[in-house]
């Protein structure tokens, strides 16, 4: 199976038990608005931990209704994501997302050895693009996590992101290694380890995949272009997850697809026991919502 | 842009290296047919007729000159451009290395001696209202200091042959913010310092700023950044060609996109396309070698 648009989501939520997701630090009126939406559609089971007071004070002057909803008091950011954090660790709730608290003091938590959400993986960031120019959806891996991953950070993305795609029901996800050039250049380090990527995948020490690269953008999403430069690959044209040299890459095509070819993404931490939601203030709703539908759907 | 060159009134000799290219051979038959180009193809005169042909184009219409190969096309090209025989080099069907090479011979070539080779794009997005003048997708890997402002140059002198008096440039990161991380932030503080007395006057410039910044008022606004680019950018100025070249592709490919783009650095334009580009991009790269002729 592959997703056709993000909204197949749904499809892998609906009928499963619903999945619990704590807001840590909940008073925040963009989370809140998303998390609120995605109760309304059955997608998630919220509980919320942050300040009840300025909870509510979000929740009268925005018109939103949470009757019915669990709210544990807790005024303190770093104790509420603490908290929080505690609760996914003890299987009390299913996914984590990021309220009104810093991106890093929420991961510290995360990484906490004790109570945190450590499996021994890297954390990295999986990016889900539904571009109308292209036949499926897209996964885009690392644009916002990882600065400048070696070949060994970069098989634990590879990794975390294969089996995230396979949580989604894909089988063989198609995994094209980004470059500027489709040949191997020894001057290109990126080059270098997207060639070492896919001799590790045909010798089976990457399973699960397809791994082929280097390929330039256009060759990795575009078979009428592999086939005016006469490349022969399964992956070509037709990939399913798209890895990044580095973040200065990834940050700008992700850009790219949401600024000027107006796509819609959602995207979540992968590596931690389970999936985090870490959307930023410049995000639409609407990619909050999505991000919220793509952890609920890729949990165990 | 058409117009302006169609004012400028003049015809400009293109030379074609092994011209037997059907999207090459369209584009350059267009510019001739709209007045302001002379073609000259070189390449295995069979080849070029029969692609002709089956582009529904009378060969009669070029100069045709034979070649053995490919690389003995590019040197034939170049050399017509440096004895004054061409005003304009294009690529054809020949590979981007074994072209360039001829164009960078040290006796036969047509570098400016001491300049930098960078490539400059003009890129036309539907979701932008103005063009945005992009550098470098396709020469430079890991610019340094000297061929960043070598780029901004080119950049900037391209923008101006579009009527912009006082472009607006953006250094491209992953974010605004300075760090060790990123392997430009020190050039970037260097190039802000130095446009203060900068030989080019009449230009923005700040950076680092990411795509957002750098496109997206809103984004200026919502994150509160007081930047004179301002989400208005003319020119983006890229950390590596392995950050520039999937930008423009992804613009190519999903934001409906369309690319003019030329070699700087040299005595005259020389047009350096991806085989796989579309004929469209590829006459507009000719309209543009003319502009910049």
């Amino acid at each position: 199976m592959v997703l056709k648009t993000l909204s197949d989501l749904k499809n892998i939520v609906t009928g499963g038990p619903k999945k619990k997701l704590i807001l840590a630090a909940a008073q925040d009126q963009h989370s809140l608005g998303a998390v609120l939406k995605a109760w309304k559609e059955n997608i998630v089971e919220p509980i919320l931990v942050g300040d009840t007071e300025s909870i509510q004070n979000i929740c009268i002057s925005n018109n939103y209704d949470i009757s019915g909803l669990r709210v544990i008091h807790e005024p303190d950011l770093v104790k509420a994501v603490e908290m929080s954090v505690r609760m996914v660790s003890s299987k009390q709730a299913d996914v984590l997302m990021k309220g009104m608290v810093g991106t890093s003091t929420l991961l510290k938590c995360v990484l906490n050895k004790e109570w945190g959400l450590r499996t021994g993986n890297l954390l990295s960031h999986f990016a889900l693009f539904e571009v109308e120019t292209y036949h499926k959806v897209i996964a885009v891996t690392d644009v916002a996590m990882n600065i400048s991953p070696n070949l060994k950070d970069k098989i634990s993305i590879v990794n975390n992101s294969v089996s995230c795609l396979l949580r989604l029901g894909y089988t063989m996800p198609k995994v094209a290694v980004l470059g500027a050039v489709e040949m191997v250049n020894e001057n290109m380090e990126a080059t270098l380890h997207a060639a070492l990527l896919s001799k590790m995948n045909q010798r089976d020490q990457i399973r699960n995949c397809i791994i082929d690269g280097p390929l330039a953008f256009d060759n990795a999403v575009s078979l009428e272009s592999a086939k005016h430069k006469g490349i022969k690959s399964e992956v070509a044209g037709d990939t399913d997850l798209l890895l990044m040299p580095d973040i200065e890459v990834g940050n700008v095509l992700y850009k790219s697809l949401v600024f000027f070819a107006k796509a819609k993404v959602a995207s979540i931490i992968l590596g931690a026991s389970a999936p985090i939601v870490l959307t930023s203030r410049s995000d639409s709703e609407q990619a909050k919502f999505d991000s919220i539908l793509l952890a609920a759907a890729s949990c165990k | 842009m058409v117009d302006t060159v169609l004012s400028l009134n003049r015809k400009y000799r293109v030379a074609v290296s092994w011209a037997q290219d059907q999207n090459t051979i369209w584009a350059i038959h267009r510019t001739v047919a709209e007045g302001f180009v002379d073609a000259l193809l070189i390449g295995n005169p069979t080849e070029i007729i029969r692609t002709c042909e089956s582009e529904g184009i009378d060969p009669g219409k070029f100069i045709i000159i034979e070649a053995v190969d490919s690389a003995d096309a590019s040197s034939v090209a170049v050399s017509m451009a440096k004895n004054g025989e061409a005003d304009i080099v294009m690529k054809g069907l020949v590979g981007t290395d074994v072209f360039l090479k001829a164009v960078m011979d040290k006796e036969n070539g047509i570098m400016i001696p001491g300049a930098v080779l960078s490539y400059v794009g003009a890129i036309q997005i539907p979701a932008y209202n103005k063009l945005l003048f992009i550098t470098d997708p396709a020469v430079i890997p890991y610019p340094n200091l000297q061929q960043k402002v070598y780029m901004i140059n080119y950049a900037v002198e391209m923008a101006r042959k579009f009527g912009i008096a006082r472009p607006k440039i953006a250094l491209i990161a992953a974010s605004e913010k300075s760090g060790k991380n990123f392997s430009s932030s020190d050039d970037y503080a260097s190039l802000l310092d130095m446009s203060k007395d900068w030989n080019i006057q009449d230009c923005v410039i700040d950076g680092p700023l990411d795509l957002f910044l750098a496109c997206d008022r809103k984004s200026v606004e919502i994150k509160g950044i007081k930047t004179p680019v301002n989400g208005e950018a003319d020119i983006l100025i890229f950390p590596s060609l392995e950050s520039c070249n999937p930008f423009y592709k992804s613009l190519m490919l999903f934001a409906g996109g369309e690319l003019a783009g030329l070699i700087r650095g040299t005595e005259k334009p020389v047009i350096v396309m991806s085989r796989s580009e579309s004929q469209i991009s590829k006459y507009y790269c000719i309209v543009l070698s003319c502009l910049m002729a």
